[in-house]
């Protein structure tokens, strides 16, 4: 019924859905045969023969009760089904997630994570909860109807299956037409919600520079383009489902039309003709009731797709004969990566970074630094070449036995809601409270803590939204020095940190890099000439290697980019 | 009711709607009775075929009118309420155009796109459909029920039953739900916020390879939600399956053949007359569900509604009754006459301060973070009004001057930058319309940005659309380009401008240099070596100005200024980065 959720929901879930379904099917057909005795209960009634109505009506009593048995416990068996469902596919993405490459989770991957793992979980529950039953019942039911009336009146009969296929020709005339109306309209919605994002994020520069007028905006443009498509929408909505009700609407009148004019003729009783109609009209109901519900399955049919996509992301496969690394050092061998195919962001990177050393990466934005640090923690697998740590490929490495060598401190820092001193224990879960007391003052976590009501027990609030960006790099820098890996990736912050920040930052890199092996993307004049070798990436090759001297002796690309940081740090304001 | 304001646009369409509807719901009945009465002159006897005919053909007449009328109501709310979506955004557009420009930095533009983009469709549902399937839910069960009635109200009565004890039944659980739905509302907050944290944290807990427990706390927190959603569906199950059995189509017929039969037996009715209520009571109760989907879509309007509203709520800026304007060859001087400004009107962001901005001449503002630097430099681009005292330029009162005339003695350039959905050419010369090309050329080269527009495909005629190729320091460069072409003679900035791309910081403050030339300059201080040539240095300490004057008479003075820059030399010693 759902395109991919046997796949996403296991066999066992898809198993029972079947079965449920199967049910369900059981109880329309018999709920139809419940309809059907009208016509002989209406019989028996109008030729006084009361015991035989009697026992009509309590056939239809028992079909009552059996229907109302059966809708308790498949709709029960529906939620149950809806939640373990849910609780495989919770368990799955949440293993699947856990497995996929550090780099996969970037700003964007997130956002969407959040709502597919909670929103788009509950929207596949409705399937068996809610969605099966009217879909299967809106078949069955009626076309059990339909075929029992040929048993009464063929003709009639087959006037109502006439219409049949009338109807489901308009119905699908109407959704294709639908489907390009609503196309038209998404995209113009598109268009509309980035001026208005634009209009939000922008204001300021719109009115300091006019740009508010309304009927110049461009905003106001895609509004009333907006408008325009939303009205073709409604248009073409309204005729496709004008046309499907005129169809039903004929086919209702033709049956009415014919019955009397057979009643009138003898050819079928009054009883006949009355339940006839009656019948006709629960056959079209549930046609109607069809159209509100698919829009409801294709939500919860995208969000199936998406997590069958999600579920087919390759996880980074860990090796089946993991080997130990033999010491600290770096080595790129040629190592080439690229996001897309045809645009690499590094290609050929050869160094070596030997164990307690530092290597800082300098280079212009693009260049593809961060992305050459990232490599070493296999947030990507590099496409050709080796990145190697002790001699040994990282791809060789158990993933936790790798992530134990590396301290990671990057721009973007996530704190965990919990406590300060919770997040610093991150580093190390085994450490003692003493130990996680010196990381924090090694870091100056410290200050922060003795200006919080609670000191290190202090909760950091979502994300560590109530600390400031410069407080929450201590933190995690804190959490490093506790974690002590003996090689450390950082990326240096470009972001103004006010001083008292910029001190205490800088204090706890000192602690936490001595005597580490330190592969630095670099901003700081100082981290850079204090580096034992630079590398100057430009478009994703080393440009040039060496020490600082050496490369500002050797008067090329380094030296100009040297010299113009310089200038920048010698700028003064009204000069 | 925040609906009932936000509809009045269309009100008269949708009442005019809902009287149309109301003869479709008449209209739908009618085929109902017509069948009704032609199964019981054919079962009775006695009649007429032109009688028969005539009934046969009112019942076709009335399909058509249903049909015809039916279309032309939904036609109405539906056109109805494309205009009202467009004539809400509008409305909320212009307000947003006139509310202070600092509310755009607390709100966030998700918000606005929000209000704007969802909860106006959101309100779809109520003008299109709420109320005119309001009206057919009531209509057409009181139009079948009064011809049952007619027939006999005993029977009517009778067939009523199950729908009372239905009813009941729901309100009785209504209470319950309500209890029920605000804990399912709280796990599901619950499942969301783990959601967010497993997806944002697990990077972090990668790296500290902690991966099982950052999963397992996710599933546990997620089957918990789960549970406690079943036991919520469980308990609502039982009452629920009887009520949809009481209302179902199947039961009434039922019901009404053993009542029918039961009645006929005893001589209360004639057998024909179980006819009319055999094609009509199964249909009283289906309306009731189409009232509870009606009063929850009202529910979730309302508050879309409400939503909107707090837009169009947003106090705006005062617009002044007399604009002032500047005199005709005005001193750029800008005075902040005991200005004082807080956000939430309990805690003083700003206390009491009093400045005066020479003419031509950089004041710069340094302090700790939080000590309201950004605040104070924003006040003066009114992104806000300040709470207390005056802002003048020129000697004219910010307060009484017109939006446009303002912006065109002040620009202004902070960090977040957001270039406009138009080519580069037009991006530049918004602060001068009309500006030439070899001019937008020339400001472009002043902010060193010449260079990298002439790489782009279609050069100063390139679109910058939502994904526009510029790094931060390149669109950063465009807006200074801007504000160089703007000349405007006041000039608000952040220094963090220049550093937010270290690889073209030095081409950026090339860029500040040429726009603060001779201009009466305000700029918040990150660095303090970058500012020792400002005319006045303003030390700010919580909303306070501590101290005032040039670099040399503070450092003389040996207050809070003189310790920071003895701070940075300590440091730089420290680390050897005297930059010489």
């Amino acid at each position: 019924m759902i395109a991919g959720l046997p796949e996403v929901a296991g066999p066992e879930v898809a198993r029972d859905l079947r079965r449920n379904g199967a049910a369900i099917a059981v109880e329309a057909v018999v709920v139809g045969l419940g309809f059907i005795l009208l016509v002989p209960a209406l019989r028996h009634l109008f030729s006084g023969e009361v015991t035989e109505a009697w026992a009509m009506v309590g056939a239809l009593a028992l079909v009552t009760a059996f229907y109302g048995v059966m809708r308790f416990f498949s709709q029960v068996r529906g939620y149950k089904i809806g939640v373990n469902m849910a609780g495989v596919i919770f368990e799955r993405l949440g293993r699947h997630i856990a497995q996929l490459p550090l780099g996969w989770f970037d700003v964007s991957q997130t956002g969407r994570l959040g709502r597919l793992t909670s929103q788009g979980v509950i929207e596949v529950i409705t399937v068996p909860a809610h969605l099966m039953r009217p879909l299967i019942v809106g078949i069955f039911t009626p076309a059990t109807v339909a075929i029992c009336m040929a048993f009464f009146d063929w003709r009639l009969a087959l006037t109502a299956l006439a219409f049949a296929p009338i109807a489901y020709v308009t119905h699908r005339w109407a959704a294709a037409n639908l489907q390009r109306a609503d196309k038209a309209h998404d995209l113009a919605a598109v268009v509309a919600a980035n001026r208005i994002l634009e209009f939000a994020q922008a204001q300021s520069v719109m009115r300091a520079y006019g740009q508010l007028d309304r009927e110049s905006t461009a905003l106001d443009a895609a509004l009333a383009t907006e408008r325009d498509a939303a009205r073709s929408h409604v248009l073409t909505m309204g005729l496709g489902l004008s046309g499907f009700v005129i169809v039903i609407q004929v086919a209702f009148t033709a049956i009415l039309l014919l019955g009397v004019s057979f009643a009138l003729n003898g050819r079928i009783d009054a009883p006949e003709l009355v339940a006839l109609l009656v019948l006709t009209v629960r056959l079209v109901e549930p046609m109607f009731s069809s159209a509100e519900i698919g829009s409801v399955l294709r939500m919860a049919t995208n969000s199936v797709a998406k997590m069958d996509a999600l579920l087919s992301t390759p996880v980074l496969p860990e090796p089946k004969d993991p080997k130990p690394a033999e010491g600290d050092d770096i080595a790129f061998d040629q190592v080439s990566f690229a996001y897309a195919a045809d645009r690499p962001v590094l290609s050929g990177v050869s160094f070596e970074a030997p164990a307690r050393s530092m290597t800082a990466v300098v280079g212009p934005s693009g260049s593809g630094k961060t992305t050459l640090l990232r490599l070493i923690a296999r947030f990507w697998d590099a496409d050709g070449g080796a990145v190697r740590i002790g001699g040994v490929d990282v791809r060789e490495r158990r993933a936790a036995d790798l992530m134990a060598q590396l301290s990671i401190v990057f721009q973007d820092v996530y704190l965990l809601e919990g406590d300060i001193a919770e997040n610093i224990r991150l580093g190390r879960p085994s450490a003692s409270d003493a130990e996680v007391a010196e990381a924090a003052r090694l870091a100056q976590v410290d200050e922060i803590a003795a200006r919080l009501p609670g000191g290190l027990g202090a909760p950091v609030g979502e994300g560590g939204a109530i600390l400031s960006g410069g407080e929450r790099q201590r933190i995690s820098i804190a959490r490093a020095i506790l974690k002590d890996a003996p090689i450390v990736l950082l990326d240096e912050a470009t972001s103004a940190l006010d001083p008292i920040n910029e001190a205490a930052v800088q204090s706890g890199l000192q602690s936490l890099t001595r005597n580490k092996t330190l592969v630095v993307v670099a901003h700081r004049l100082h981290t850079i000439r204090t580096a034992d070798q630079i590398l100057f990436l430009e478009r994703g090759v080393i440009a040039e290697r060496g020490s600082h001297d050496d490369l500002v002796a050797l008067g090329g690309r380094y030296a100009a980019f040297w010299d113009n940081r310089l200038r920048a740090s010698q700028w003064r304001l009204g000069a | 009711m925040g609906v009932a304001r936000l509809i009045r646009p269309v009100r008269a369409q949708i009442y005019f709607a809902c009287v149309v509807q109301a003869i479709a719901a008449v209209a739908a009945v009618i085929p109902f009775i017509a069948v009704a009465e032609i199964g019981r002159l054919l079962v009775v006897g006695g009649y007429e075929p032109a009688q028969i005919w005539l009934i046969a053909g009112i019942a076709a007449v009335a399909l058509l009118v249903r049909l015809g009328a039916v279309t032309g109501a939904a036609a109405v709310t539906h056109i109805a309420d494309v205009h009202l979506q467009l004539h809400l955004r509008r409305e909320m557009a212009a307000h947003l155009g006139k509310a202070p420009l600092g509310w755009f930095l607390d709100i966030g533009s998700g918000r606005v796109k929000k209000a704007l983009q969802d909860d106006v469709h959101e309100m779809h549902h109520l003008v299109g459909h709420s109320y005119t399937n309001r009206v057919a839910a009531i209509v057409t069960p009181l139009v079948a029920f009064g011809y049952l009635m007619y027939v006999s109200w005993v029977f009517a009565l009778i067939c009523l039953l199950p729908i009372i004890v239905g009813m009941l039944a729901m309100s009785t659980m209504m209470g319950d739900q309500a209890k029920q739905m605000d804990l399912y509302n709280r796990a599901l907050a619950d499942v969301n916020a783990a959601s967010v944290e497993f997806a944002q944290g697990i990077a972090v807990i990668k790296t500290f390879g902690l991966v099982e427990g950052a999963h397992t706390r996710f599933i546990s927190r997620a089957k918990s939600f789960l549970d406690q959603f079943y036991a919520m569906v469980r308990g609502a199950l039982g009452p629920m399956s009887i009520i949809d059995l009481l209302f179902s189509p199947i039961f009434s017929l039922s019901w009404v053949l053993a009542a029918g039969l039961a009645l006929a037996g005893w001589g209360v009715i004639a057998a024909a007359d179980i006819l009319p209520f055999a094609v009509l009571a199964p249909g009283l109760a289906g309306p009731f569900f189409i009232l509870a989907s009606a009063n929850h879509q009202a529910t979730l309007a309302d508050q879309a509604a409400r939503r909107i509203l707090d837009i169009l709520e947003t106090p705006t800026l005062p617009a002044p009754e007399q604009p002032q304007r500047f005199p005709d060859s005005p001193e750029w001087s800008v005075q902040f006459d005991g200005v004082s400004f807080s956000y939430d009107g309990e805690k003083k962001v700003l206390d009491g301060v009093d400045l005066e901005l020479p003419a031509g001449g950089i004041t710069a503002l340094v302090g700790p973070s939080g000590s309201g630097k950004s605040t104070l430099a924003r006040l003066l681009p009114r992104f806000w009004d300040c709470t207390e005292g005056e802002i003048r330029i020129a000697g004219a009162p910010i307060r009484n001057l017109e939006t446009a005339d303002l912006f065109s003695a002040v620009s202004f350039v902070f960090q977040e930058t957001r270039l406009l959905q138009m080519t580069i050419a037009e991006n530049i010369a918004l602060g001068r319309p009309g500006a030439s090309l070899a001019e937008i050329e020339r400001a472009a080269r002043a902010a060193q940005i010449h260079e990298r527009i002439c790489e782009l495909p279609d050069g100063y005629q390139t679109e910058m659309g939502p994904d526009a190729q510029f790094s931060g320091g390149e669109a950063q460069r465009v807006a200074l380009a801007r504000a160089l072409l703007a000349d405007r003679p006041v000039v608000v900035l952040d220094e963090a401008t220049a550093f937010a791309d270290p690889e073209c910081e030095y081409e950026i403050q090339k860029a500040l240099s040429e726009l603060v030339r001779g201009k009466t300059v305000l700029v918040i201080a990150h660095r303090l070596r970058t500012i020792v040539n400002a005319d006045q240095i303003v030390v700010l300490d919580q909303g306070r100005i501590r101290e005032i004057g040039p670099h040399d008479d503070l450092i003389a003075a040996d207050g809070l200024y003189a310790k920071m820059w003895s701070a940075l030399r300590q440091e730089e010693g420290a680390l050897g980065e005297a930059a010489e």
